[in-house]
């Protein structure tokens, strides 16, 4: 901080604070390089990498007067460009991007420059979506072009080549290698960028969107600031590497960004990749009552609310978001969402639609809208919108298990274990998938390979806790009675030991099989257990009752339980112990024999 | 944040979730080639009969189709085709095109509306269906529907396409005269046009609807009928991809890019594809909307049936069967006997590999006469005749089905089938043992026409059948001791089928067989061994077979004995006739070499009941042979009269010579019993390649 006034040296302007060190300690110096590069992106028309600093820096604690930096002073060159800049930003931000480049023409510092060539890309980015509408032929749409693109490169390249680019030139060459589809160089030149600035967002942000598995990240150099913390957390939500992804987000909360909504909503949202319901919902609470008015991530918070069914929820945040606007995106796909969960699914597909309008590269809405489809019973179209999502990007499991599901639909067993396995790929730990690629695999009576996948979808952690009956059963079938059985008691035990309220149907399906099976094996105080919570469900009442006056009888005859038996399987001693008929244990009891 | 897929673009015509790829109908556009190629036909119109001799014209006809119907070619190339055809027209072209180009945007608007006038009058010069009358009115629908900013557009990509022409023979002329600051220009753009170069290789442009198509129909019949002429699979796959990237609706693209895939073996890719292909077909086709529900289902029943097709083509037969038991039911339940007829067939080959199951065969023909289905019955037909044979069934009987069959392809000039056939009688006439009847069927194949229409230039294609016929022709040839025909007709093979395509494992196969063969007779045993692992690799049975001739060669009789028995058994259990009486023979020269021809008659005995019953007359005849050695070994002194019987009508004529001359005693093996024919033509992987299933 002493060296504060030196700051910005004439000679290399901004390089010193913008080289910014690796560690937290110092807030009030990251603080003040996040306010500096909030105004120069600002100046250069970079508005989201302007937001993301601002909102950053508001998470932190305000500065004394003291404090508070200069702007940074102005150049030879810049005055020179003075005029000029002025008006083209002004054409630049009423989006007159070719009027601003004519007047930016030929200006030599490099606020200028930048701004010129970053109009000029824009103007053609521009006109390349004006043009698809035009386009001659059906075929032409996709082959539509930034014309602008191919020049740029090249005076870029120059530049580049002669080292004059500055930070914010290279992550303009940047965006246009990566438009060209230079998926390398591009990568090259990020990384550039974010060694001369760092503190660029933008910059980082086009890595994330490069970077597509942890071996490339791996191979990256990349500058040791406090930014790359943020990068990281970034890419390990994006590359479904949660834990990680948490962990980071833990230590920047912990170092004193906790007021950041930025990164509320990305832990909210790493939540909800892993599907822990309840926690992202809480922090989406919190989210909303800090920054009531944001519309970001939105849509992932009413896909929480869907999934938990809150439909009053739901309809409060439609009404909210489409206060604040309509015609965004995720305004969109909540109202989609609620109309879904409404079982409105025309509306909802219209909306899905029309979130698509707004952003054709939007995939979410692809699912969600597939989904609809598929709740219209309109497979052709279901498949269409899926097909959609995997072109957007291959690794949107939803939509290829959204496939597997409407040929499960229309029957075809056999043609979904593709889909699935797909889905199965790019979520291996997902029990879902893996229980979808059972029922197949049972259709097909392929027992083996069933059995395989429900004691895999156990074994990663069951969702909707159905493997394991579905394990029973199919061991049931191939007459394997130990196995079902133990395979019931695990699942009671499981049932037990998380203590849920929701009644489940395959309980009563589970006691009847055990009270039989002990029965079978003459092991009568467990099967009388077992008998007497049958007794407990309505289906398995007389079942029970019968089992129960049987054993009395055996008993009376003075049958003794035979040693010789194997009996490999007992139940839980609390379990067999507990004559009375209560159906809840307490779980501490049976953690220790859970296996 | 959002990812970015450039090809993707918002669609407006999305209704209900349907993408319709192609809702005006437009399925052609106007493009600065085709412009020219308008100018040609309008200069084509306006000189009088007089001015262009009738070779000319007939050679500008004859240009004219590949330029309605093939992709955009540069403004060079096109003088070049019309100049080869009719130079003065090239000429007057040339000027029109650049009188256009450097005039002003009303020169081309201008000829539009003069296009029009070539149908008008009482003897107008183009007639409104024809082929050229077709494109013209295309074009002209396709020009009037562009807007204000389009026409513009159009213009400027005239122009550009016109300087791109001109560029080369300007670049020559004046290039000193270009300034300086031109100059650096030009180097910029050169330095672009090199670093692009390199991506846009293959880039050769969008194709319009009717050239993709044109494109697609074309590469998938060459990979059918001639695979080498077909573009390389690296290449063809870019092109696809090329296609895609402008269009990902083009459904047809995906399933060319399975075929493609297929030609490789790579089973991922290939899988990824004709599911993909499935996905888009059951929604974007027009007929969806007019079948309703019925198109729908119908493209899901055949996409289950290609799934099997596809898991068979690379041996998973499990999967396949799978995947056909779900097909089957599909279609039952929708009642479509025709995809049921399709699936009975892949049942057959299905149940082939297992055990034998003519029965299901012999239902199908009955449902596919019934259906009308005559490539599925003929084809059906073939695999009986085939499975007959090897069951031992007479000859005029197969020959009398075959005839029947042939009857039905020429009737319905089901050209594939009645190449099939021919190649089917050479091996069976092989299998019999007749060796003339076999080279008569085999020549009458090879000196026979295509009777497709689609190459009429080509005189034949490159399929199977001519792979097969051409290895039993080396074989034949390389059994009478011709190995320098027989080498000569494997030097064509390996030309006409190149060692990567799909047909090369025949020849292959067959080749070394041949080296094997040739190496044992000369008594290098070494050699021999060395190309048994070859042969195994493409042929396990005869692998086996040959290893142990070899061991049995080499004196190490106990192995050889061991690995005949072992393979006696397997042959038994999957009923190859021909191999259990070639292993016998081998086993019985075992026994007589190692000094107990006692125990060996009963074994030559039973082989040739066995040949005797299945009508194997060439391995009879080898049998007698060995029955006549044996018994030479046994009572040296009244040489068995038989030989000479066999002379008469046994092409192991070579043998017996050598029979007589030879001692019993004499160390030279005079050739073991040779397997005498791979009747195994291919009917069965005809039904695979079954062009039908893959468009429902």
């Amino acid at each position: 901080m002493a060296a504060s006034p030196s700051v910005v040296p004439m000679a290399a302007p901004m390089m010193p604070v913008l080289s910014s060190s690796s560690d937290f300690s110092n807030l009030r110096e990251i603080k003040k390089q996040l306010l500096l590069i909030a105004g120069l992106t600002r100046e250069r028309g970079l508005l989201h990498s302007s937001k993301w600093s601002a909102e950053l820096a508001f998470s932190l604690p305000a500065l004394p007067l003291a404090e508070l930096q200069p702007p940074p002073p102005i150049t030879e060159e810049d005055a020179q460009d003075m005029d000029a800049y002025t008006l083209a930003k002004a054409y630049f931000d009423v989006k007159e991007y070719d009027r601003a480049a004519h007047f930016l023409h030929g200006c030599n510092s490099k606020k200028a420059y930048f701004l010129y060539m970053y109009s000029r890309y824009l103007s053609g980015e521009k006109k390349k979506d004006d043009e698809t509408v035009d386009s001659l032929g059906p075929l032409e749409k996709g082959q539509v072009k930034n014309e602008a693109l191919r020049e740029l490169r090249v005076e870029l390249s120059k530049k580049h080549q002669a080292r004059e680019l500055d930070g914010f030139g290279l992550y303009l060459y940047g965006v246009v290698l990566r438009k060209l589809d230079l998926v390398k160089e591009a990568i090259d030149v990020f990384v550039e960028a974010t060694h001369v600035l760092p503190l660029h967002w933008g910059a980082w942000l086009e890595l994330c969107n490069l970077i597509t598995d942890k071996e490339m990240l791996k191979f990256l150099s990349l500058p040791d600031t406090w930014m790359k913390e943020f990068f990281l957390a970034h890419i390990y939500t994006e590359l479904q590497l949660i834990e990680e992804a948490l962990q980071k987000y833990q230590n920047l909360i912990d170092v004193g960004f906790s007021k950041s909504s930025y990164i509320v909503s990305q832990i909210a949202v790493a939540y909800h990749n892993i599907r822990d319901i309840d926690k992202a919902l809480s922090i989406f609470n919190e989210l909303r009552k800090q920054d009531p008015y944001r519309i970001e991530n939105m849509d992932t918070f009413s896909n929480l609310l869907y999934v938990r069914s809150m439909k009053s929820e739901l309809s409060y945040l439609a009404h909210n978001l489409c206060e604040i606007d309509k015609y965004r995106v995720e305004t969109c796909c909540v109202i989609g969402n609620y109309y879904s969960l409404r079982s409105q699914h025309e509306k909802a597909a219209l909306y899905f639609q029309r979130a698509l309008k707004l952003n054709p590269r939007y995939l979410g809405a692809w699912t969600l809208m597939g989904h609809e489809y598929m709740e219209m019973k309109n497979t052709s179209a279901a498949i269409q919108a899926y097909r959609h999502a995997i072109e957007v990007n291959k690794r949107d499991y939803r939509a290829w298990y959204g496939l597997g599901q409407t040929y499960e639909i229309l029957k075809m067993p056999f043609y979904c274990l593709y889909y699935y396995r797909r889905a199965h790929q790019l979520r291996p730990n997902d029990s879902r998938m893996l229980v979808a690629l059972g029922e197949c695999y049972e259709k097909l009576n392929q027992l083996v390979e069933a059995k395989k996948c429900y004691w895999r979808a156990y074994a990663v952690g069951d969702v909707e806790k159905m493997a394991l009956v579905k394990l029973a059963k199919l061991h049931e079938q191939l007459t394997e009675s130990e196995q079902a059985a133990q395979c019931y008691i695990k699942y009671i035990q499981d049932i037990y030991s998380c203590g849920e309220i929701v009644e489940h149907l395959e309980e009563s399906t589970a006691f009847r099989y055990l009270a039989q099976y002990y029965f079978k094996c003459k092991l009568w105080d467990e099967a009388s257990t077992c008998a007497q919570k049958c007794c407990a469900f309505n289906d398995t009442r007389e079942e029970g009752k019968a089992l129960l006056r049987q054993i009395l009888q055996l008993r009376n005859q003075g049958e003794t339980p035979s040693t010789e038996m194997p009996a490999p399987f007992f139940l839980p001693a609390s379990l067999s112990a507990n004559n009375t008929p209560t159906r809840r244990v307490s779980p501490l009891n049976l953690s220790s024999v859970t296996p | 944040m959002a990812s970015v897929h450039e090809s993707l673009y918002f669609n407006p015509m999305m209704t209900n979730g349907v993408v319709h790829a192609n809702v005006f109908g437009i399925k052609d556009w106007v493009t600065p080639y085709k412009i020219a190629v308008l100018v040609l036909l309008n200069e084509m119109g306006r000189t009088g009969e007089g001015a262009v001799s009738l070779m000319e014209r007939r050679r500008l006809n004859q240009l004219l189709l590949p330029l309605l119907q093939g992709p955009d070619i540069t403004l060079s190339k096109l003088y070049k085709l019309i100049e080869e055809s009719c130079p003065q027209l090239a000429n007057s072209v040339q000027i029109r095109i650049k009188l256009m180009a450097e005039g002003e945007l009303k020169d081309m608007e201008q000829f539009f509306d003069d296009l029009s006038d070539s149908f008008s009058g009482t003897e107008p010069e183009v007639h409104k269906t024809s082929v050229v009358g077709l494109f013209l009115r295309h074009m002209i629908l396709a020009y009037s529907k562009l807007s204000f900013s389009q026409v513009f557009k159009l213009y400027t990509a005239l122009q550009q396409y016109f300087q791109n022409g001109e560029k080369k023979s300007v670049e020559d002329a004046d290039m000193e005269l270009t300034s300086r600051e031109e100059g650096e220009r030009k180097m910029e753009k050169e330095e672009l046009d090199v670093s692009i170069r390199e991506e846009e290789v293959s880039c050769s442009g969008p194709l319009s609807q009717k050239q993709a198509e044109f494109f697609l129909s074309q590469q998938a019949s060459l990979l059918k009928n001639d695979e080498t002429k077909a573009l390389t699979p690296a290449s063809l796959q870019k092109e696809l991809n090329n296609l895609l990237k402008f269009n990902p609706d083009f459904a047809e693209a995906h399933y060319l890019s399975y075929l493609n895939n297929l030609r490789v073996q790579d089973v991922f890719s290939s899988t990824h594809s004709l599911l993909h292909y499935f996905d888009r077909l059951i929604l974007t086709g027009a007929e969806s909307k007019s079948n309703g529900e019925e198109g729908y289902g119908r493209s899901l029943r055949y996409a289950a049936l290609n799934l099997a097709a596809l898991h068979c083509r690379f041996g998973h037969y499990q999967q396949a069967e799978l995947a056909l038991q779900e097909a089957i039911r599909i279609a039952q339940e929708s009642n479509d006997h025709v995809c049921l007829q399709h699936c009975l067939s892949w049942l057959y080959v299905l149940g082939q590999k297992r055990s034998d199951s003519y029965v299901l065969l012999e239902h199908s023909v009955k449902k596919a006469v019934h259906f009308g289905l005559p490539y599925l019955a003929s084809l059906g037909i073939q695999s009986l005749v085939q499975q007959r044979a090897f069951a031992g069934k007479t000859a005029n009987k197969l020959m009398d089905a075959l005839k029947d069959s042939d009857l039905l392809h020429w009737k319905h000039s089901l050209s594939e089938l009645i190449d099939i056939s021919i190649a089917q009688k050479t091996a069976i006439w092989r299998l019999y043992g007749r060796s003339t009847m076999a080279l008569q069927q085999a020549q009458m194949l090879l000196s026979m026409n295509s009777l497709e229409a689609v190459n009429a230039g080509v005189q034949q294609n490159n399929t199977e059948s001519f792979a097969v016929a051409l290895c039993h022709l080396a074989e034949l040839h390389a059994e009478q001791g011709c190995f320098a025909a027989a080498s000569e007709v494997l030097k064509h093979l390996k030309e006409r089928f190149p060692p990567n395509s799909q047909h090369a494992q025949l020849w292959m196969l067959c080749d070394q067989k041949i080296q094997f063969d040739r190496a044992m007779n000369d008594g290098k045993y070494h050699l021999a061994d060395s190309l048994v692992t070859g042969i195994t690799a493409l042929n396990s049975i005869e692998g086996v077979y040959r290893k142990a001739i070899v061991l049995q060669a080499q004196n190490q009789m106990s192995e050889a004995h061991k690995l005949l028995q072992k393979l006696l058994i397997h042959c038994q259990k999957i009923r190859n006739t021909e191999m259990v009486i070639s292993v016998l023979l081998s086993v019985a020269e075992l026994y007589w070499r190692s000094s107990s021809p006692t125990i060996a008659l009963p074994v030559l005995l039973q082989a040739l009941a066995l040949s005797k019953e299945y009508r194997l007359q060439y391995l009879a005849s080898e049998t007698v042979l060995n029955l006549a050695f044996a018994q030479l070994w046994r009572q040296p002194l009244r040489i068995s009269m038989k030989p000479r019987t066999i002379l008469q009508r046994s092409t192991a004529k070579s043998k017996s010579e050598m029979l007589f001359t030879s001692r019993p005693d004499s160390t030279t093996p005079w050739g073991r019993p040779r397997r005498g024919t791979d009747a195994r033509c291919s009917s069965g992987s005809c039904i695979r390649n079954c062009p039908l299933m893959g468009c429902p």
